[in-house]
Parts: structure tokens; sequence; C-alpha cells
């Protein structure tokens, strides 16, 4: 009896290892590749001047809505700058906090009021991202998907025209194209 | 008469304390930096495990929460846990000696301390001796630390007993996060030799691993006087970690550790020690919002303790002699978190320990029943729901069953409010209980045959505190973050050393003291250039304990508190230039008061400086030289004033790391 208590736990740790090997070695979390996305955003699509108020203004991502990135977003941007502006993080409950951002991430908790959050952002540059399922998300610039457990991406160009940004040919090269453009 | 048993119960006070026990190549990029540099299309191609999702950032939980970095381990220069805690204000770290530390939050740092749950990767590490931690016999490769956590207040919910006064969660890197080889040698006066290394790889497809070892040699401390105190001390460690994604959807860890230790004793001789563990954990993410977590884990540490001969009033009451203890556990623990819909995220989880502990007793000390098997149920439920989208209320209970005390009951309800972008309040209210350990019960000092003068209580129960938390946590500038946290707990049936009526001896544990505390915790972070920042911390203490009227305490209630009132630490780190970095640490404790068995005594107030100096001369290749204590020769940080209380040296060393 004694050696059954003994052995047990151990066995038990060896049969939960009968489970592995396949594929390749351990994947990042999820949410580290999408925040390095988000910064890659930065990069790959350009604001207008008037997007910026001053010359020394940070280049502003936001996340609205139950952060899914922990901490994961701020240290991809720490020390990075995007044209000589650094690059900082803001968190907000309502898009009513939203002042100066350039790239908003819609978390999934927010999905549900999307119309307004829009229609608080029409006509404003701000590039729109969001990792929701479901397909009631018209007007959002850019959707991380999820594809046989990678990120792709449907970028809508018309949404972005909309809001005077230019997406660059590099990004738009890999991703799917949605809604057509406007005007 | 009365001054005759004053005296004597001096004498067994002393006599008590003097007997203390407490001498005691990676498949795919992972890493940030790596996935920076994909293109586009590289980053689309990437495979990414959804499991640990839903772990939310610790900085916005409601609580008082402080996060020790890998980054900020490195950079300051300490060379063990132990050393590393200091770098969480809400924590009071006293060294004893070369290896022993008190260490603790909110107050009740005796030297017996046991109010602090401390886990590493989930592995619980106190012992039930004491309910306390052999801080000697915690190691790791500090390099491989990925953060240490620390929650001060009681998180009896989620952690169960123990957790009375606070949590420390030490968090190791995942082996995919420590891939390839890492070697690192110095030494200098005190810590005379260092060295360790890892390496990780991956084993063929699947899965990630790292093996490390690691040495280290400590010189003596030294008494008041100068004269060395026959402390050294030292440990090698070896283990591994195994990491697996068998699925997108599922991670499997597999961590092992063995150790060995030689801490010298200034009553003479050493504590030989040693031990190893095996744990495995499987983490399943059912779907989006819904993750299952399975863990399990074997632990065992052995103990042999030179005991020295007890007197009283110099009378030998027992001889020299060696006391040995065998620990082993096992430990099964199931956590279930979902997403509900309408704001409610749920998390429980069942667990069950079972522990088999052996001791040889000394003659000068010992337990009685010398072995003994002890199971421990526990069950919680815990829901934070989402009032509002800036208002969330959490609400949860543990409740554990354990062999001495039966069902314990561990609520607390917390509140959280959002008040703008990274800020909020929080308050809580929450139960927390500290069980029996078997010094509690089952201690005789000294053992039969020899007479006894001091023994467990066969009645000892559970010690319980009533905490009342609030604080506020936020980022108050682009540059700056700040947190201040109040509380008061209420406790009672804490531990006191009573008489017994008419004959004085045997004196023995009881429930016998009350009383509260208050505080406030002060943390301020800055980043005042781009290449230097700078931290601050103030913690203020005021601990009110009374003995319960109509009964005694040996100690007059000062027998569990040994706590500054006041701390101050500020913390500067500075990038000199592109490879040279430059850290400092000032530290001022105010004083303690201890007692001495029925006597009171002071630790005086001091001020300490610990830095740092680090040069990359490559990407691969970085040397370094640190200074801990600088500012004395030598310094008492913790015990009653006599001429056996050891006091800490200042510590200079070089060390040279290295990887690939």
């Amino acid at each position: 009896m004694a050696t059954m208590k003994r052995a047990g736990p151990v066995a038990a740790c060896v049969l939960l290892f009968l489970g592995l090997s396949v594929s390749a070695a351990v994947p990042p979390a999820e949410y580290r590749v999408k925040a390095v996305f988000l910064f890659n955003f930065a990069q790959f699509v350009d604001w207008p001047p008037d997007a910026f108020t001053a010359p020394g203004q940070p280049f502003v991502i936001g996340v609205l809505g139950k952060d899914p990135f922990g901490a994961e977003l701020d240290a991809v941007v720490r020390g990075e700058t995007v044209s000589h502006r650094s690059l900082v993080v803001e968190r907000y409950f309502n898009i009513a906090e939203l002042h100066n951002c350039h790239i908003l991430y819609i978390a999934r908790s927010e999905i549900g009021h999307l119309p307004q959050i829009l229609k608080a952002l029409e006509g404003r540059s701000v590039l729109t991202v969001s990792d929701a399922d479901g397909d009631d998300q018209t007007g959002v610039m850019i959707r991380l998907v999820s594809r046989s457990n990678r990120v792709g991406l449907q970028i809508d160009v018309g949404a972005a025209k909309a809001g005077h940004l230019t997406i660059s040919s590099k990004l738009l090269r890999p991703a799917e194209i949605v809604g057509g453009p406007e005007g | 008469m009365n001054e005759r048993c004053a005296h004597n119960r001096q004498r067994a006070a002393l006599a008590v304390f003097v007997l203390c026990l407490s001498s005691m190549a990676v498949g795919q990029p992972d890493s940030t930096g790596e996935l920076k540099q994909l293109s586009l299309e590289e980053l689309m191609d990437i495979q990414v495990t959804s499991v640990a999702r839903h772990s939310e950032s610790i900085l916005q939980a409601p609580a008082s929460v402080e996060v020790i970095t890998h980054d900020e381990i490195r950079r300051s220069g300490v060379t063990s846990i132990a050393e590393a805690l200091r770098l969480a204000d809400n924590l009071q770290v006293a060294q004893k000696n070369s290896h022993d530390w008190g260490i603790s939050a909110r107050g009740f740092n005796a030297s017996l301390a046991n109010k602090l749950l401390v886990m590493i990767d989930g592995r619980t590490v106190y012992t039930p001796l004491f309910s306390g931690v052999f801080w000697n016999d915690q190691d790791y490769l500090l390099e491989d630390i990925e953060r240490i956590e620390v929650i001060s207040g009681p998180g009896g919910t989620l952690w169960g007993a123990n957790a009375v006064n606070g949590v420390i969660n030490i968090i190791t890197r995942t082996a995919a996060d420590t891939q390839g080889l890492y070697a690192e040698a110095g030494g200098g006066n005190q810590l005379k030799a260092l060295t360790g290394a890892r390496y990780g790889g991956t084993l063929g497809a699947g899965a990630s691993y790292r093996v490390y070892g690691k040495y280290f040699d400590r010189d003596d401390e030294v008494y008041a006087g100068g004269r060395a105190a026959g402390d050294g001390w030292h440990q090698a460690q070896t283990g591994f970690r195994i990491d697996s994604a068998a699925s997108a959807r599922d991670m499997l860890s597999l961590h092992g550790d063995f150790y060995q230790g030689h801490a010298g004793l200034n009553t003479g001789g050493a504590a030989r020690t040693a031990g190893g563990n095996v744990l495995g954990r499987w983490t399943h993410a059912m779907s989006d919002e819904s993750e299952l977590n399975l863990q399990t884990y074997y632990d065992r540490t052995h103990l042999v303790d030179p005991i020295p001969q007890a007197a009283l009033n110099g009378v030998v009451l027992a001889p020299a002699g060696l006391l040995h203890d065998d620990l082993t556990t096992y430990d099964l623990d199931v956590q279930h978190r979902i997403s509900l819909a309408g704001g409610n995220s749920l998390v429980w989880g069942l667990g069950y320990r079972y522990t088999h502990d052996v001791v040889r007793n000394a003659p000068g000390i010992g337990f009685l029943p010398t072995t003994l098997n002890q199971n421990l149920f526990s069950a919680f439920l815990q829901d934070e729901i989402a009032i509002r989208p800036d208002l969330s209320l959490i609400l949860g209970s543990k409740i554990e069953h354990n062999d001495y005390t039966g069902f314990e009951y561990e609520p607390n309800i917390r509140v959280r409010w959002s008040l703008a972008q990274d800020q909020s309040l929080w308050s809580a209210i929450s139960r927390a209980a500290r069980t029996p350990s078997r010094i509690d019960r089952d201690l005789v000092e000294p053992a039969p045959p020899y007479t006894t003068i001091l023994t467990g209580g066969t009645d000892y129960g559970s010690e319980y505190v009533t905490a009342y938390e609030a604080g506020y946590k936020g980022r108050v500038s682009t540059t700056s973050t700040a947190s201040v946290s109040v509380f008061r707990n209420d406790y009672r049936d804490v531990r006191s050393l009573s008489f017994t009526p008419g004959t004085i001896f045997p004196v023995f544990i009881a429930n016998n003291v009350a009383g509260h505390t208050e505080g406030v915790e002060v943390t301020a972070d800055g980043q005042l250039l781009q290449s230097w920042s700078v931290h601050a911390g103030y913690d203020y203490l005021h601990e009110r304990l009374h003995v319960r009227p109509g009964q005694s305490d040996l100690t007059h209630a000062l027998g569990e508190t040994a706590d500054p009132k006041h701390r101050i630490s500020i913390r500067s780190s500075l990038h000199l230039a592109a490879q040279l970095n430059w850290d400092a640490a000032v530290r001022w404790v105010d004083a303690l008061v201890v007692n001495g068995g029925s006597l009171v005594g002071k630790v005086p107030a001091y001020f300490e400086l610990d830095t740092r100096l680090g040069w990359a001369l490559s990407p691969s290749l970085e040397v370094s030289v640190s200074g801990q204590n600088l500012l004395h020769d030598h310094h008492p940080e913790y015990g009653f004033p006599s001429p056996a209380r050891i006091e800490i040296q200042r510590s200079v060393y070089g060390k040279i790391a290295w990887r690939r």
C-alpha cells in the first residue's frame, strides 16, 4: 500500500507526458503575436498629418474594453519609435475617453457596442482593429482572424479610406481584402 | 517568590528561543524581440496557443500586488530568492545569518513567521513543521525566474490556509523562453563562489526543455565584535523543466528540482538539508471562454539539525543531539476558469494534499507523535461579476478540511472601480485562517524522557484574521505609476506561550493573543528619462496585540511580532551607455522591537545600500560587480540583543555571465 501511494503521483506525471510529441516547439501566446501585429500596423499604415497635433506627440495604441494583452502589448512597444514618435499604450473603458489615438484595438467585451463606437470615430483617422468572432463587424478596418491556430488578416480597404488612412501594399498583400473601395 | 518566578520565566524563555528550529533550440520564434523581427507573412505563419489567454494582468487585480520582474532581479545583483524579495516593498525581509531570513507581509515577522504562503510554479513550499518557510531550501537559477508576484493581504480564497498576510508566487520561465546555453561564475568576499549553468533545447517535435545546475559557497557572518559566527553555507541544486504544446489547446509541463545543502550553525555543527520535487501540469483550453488546469506534484525534504543541549538555570535538562525530519508531500489540484454570459468570470477548484512527516527527536527538541500523516481537502469558488464596464464585484470562498481543526471557511468580497484608463480604486473584506502546524500541537522541548518545559497545545486551534483593505493604483502620468493601499487586520486566537496553572511549567502553546494591525503601503515608479527609472516605496505598520484577559503569555504578546514601524526604499536604474547599466537601492528599516522570551530588546534602525554595475562586453557576454550592504562593516537585521546575535557583513562580488 505504501509503495502504491509513492508510485501514484509519479506515474500520473509520466502519463501526462505520453500525450506530447507532435507539431513544432511550444507556440507563443496568442496575444503576444497579436501585440506584434498591432506594432506592425503602426509601420505599414500612413496617417494624415492632422492625426498628430504636435511634433513630439507620441503614437498611441489604444485598447478599448477588457484588455486581453496583459503586459504583452506594453512589452512590444517599449523603447520603440515610429517616425521619431515614441509609442504608448492607452486603455479605455469608454469610447468617450479616447482623444488622441491612432490604432484602436476593440476588445471582445465591446463588440456589442460596435455601431456606437464606429459612429463616435466617424471621420477620424483611427485604425480600428478587432479579433472578435462572428460576421457582424462591418466597418472594422482590420480584423485578426483565427486560421488553423495561426493569425490571419482581413482588411476593409473602404473603411480605412474613409478614415483617410493609407495602408501599405506590404500589409495588403498577405491579407484578405473585404469590402469594396468607397467613392 | 515572585522574583524567582519571573527569573525562571526569563530563563525558560531564553532556553525556548535558543532552541528554536529556525537554524535553518527553438522550432519557431517566441520572444517578443524575435517576433518583431519577422515579416508580416512570417508572423502570419506563427502557430499560437490560446492557453492562459485569460490570465489577467496582475496590476489590475483588486489587491495590493507587487511584481518583481526578471530584469529587476538580474539588474539588482541579488544572489538568492530571499534577497530578491527585498525588491518587493510590501515585504519585510530581515536576514538572520548567512542562510536564514525572516520574511513577512503586514507584520508578524517572528522567528517562526507563519502567515505567508509561498509557491514556486504552483508548488507550496512551507513546512508543516511550523507553517513557515525554510528559505535556505528555496533556490533556483535566478536567470530562469520569469517574475515573482507578491500579494500583501489575505489570499485565502484562491490559495487557502496560510495565505493570512500574503502570498508569494515565484514563476520560472518556460522552457521555450530559456533556450540555448547560459553559464555564470563569480565570487567575492562573502559569496566565496557562485557558479551556474543551464542548457535549453527542443525534444524533437512538440516540446522544449531545459536542464540547469548551480552551486554556491557563502562565508560566515559575524557577531557584533567581529568574530566569525560559524554559519557558512554551501548548497548545490539541479533541475529541469519540459513544456509541450500537445495541441493548440493543450499545454503540458513537467518540472523537477533536487538540492543538497550544508548550513553552519553558530550553536555548533551544521544543518544538512536535501530535497527534491517533481511537478506535472496540464492546461487545456476547452474553448475561448473556458480553461482547465490540472496539477500534481511530489515533494520530499530532508533535514538533519544539530540541537544544542538544553539548560535551565545552569541545570542541564537534555544533552545535545540531532533532530531529523523527513517530509513527503503529494498534492493534486484542479482549477477551472470559465467566462459566462452576463459578465461573470468564474473560477473554481478542488485540491487534495497528503503529507507524511517523520521526525527523529533530538534530546533537546522533539515532536510527538514522531510520525504524522495528514490529509488536506479543499474546494473554492470565486465569481467576478462585471456590474458595469468600470465596476466589478468579486465574491468567493474557500472551504478546507484539515485533520487538526476540521472545516475552515475563508471567504472574501472585493470591489474594483476603474476611474479612467489605467486607474482604479479597490476595496476588500476577507477572512483567512492559519491552521495549526506541528510545532503548535506536537512540540516537546526537551523531548521525553527528559523534563519537558515547553509543549504544544493539545487544544491549539486556528488563528483567524478579518482584513479590511482599500487601495488605489494607476498611471498618474505617461511616465509614472503609483499605488497606495491601506489596511486594518483584526486577529484572534494568535499563538501565545502560556503557563500551566500552579506549576508554570511546562509552558504550553495556546491561542491567547488577539489584537489588530493597521498600515499603509505606498509605491511610486517613474521613468524620469528614457534611460533612467526610479522607484520609491514606503510602508507603515502599527501592531497592537494583547494577551486575552485572564490568560497568560510568556512573551507579553510580543512573541509573534518583530516588525519595523516604518520602512523606506528607493531604487534607481540607469542605462549609462549602450552596454553599461548602473543600479542602486537604498533602504531604511526602522528599529524592531523583539522579544527574548519575556525580555524586550531592540534591533536598531538602519540604512543600507546595494548597487550593481553591469557591462555587456558583447551580446553574449556580461561582466558585473555588485555590492550589498555597503554602508556598514556589519549590521544586525534581526534577533534579541545578545552576544550570540549574528550581524550581516558588507559583501562585494564580481560575476561573468555568458549566453549563446
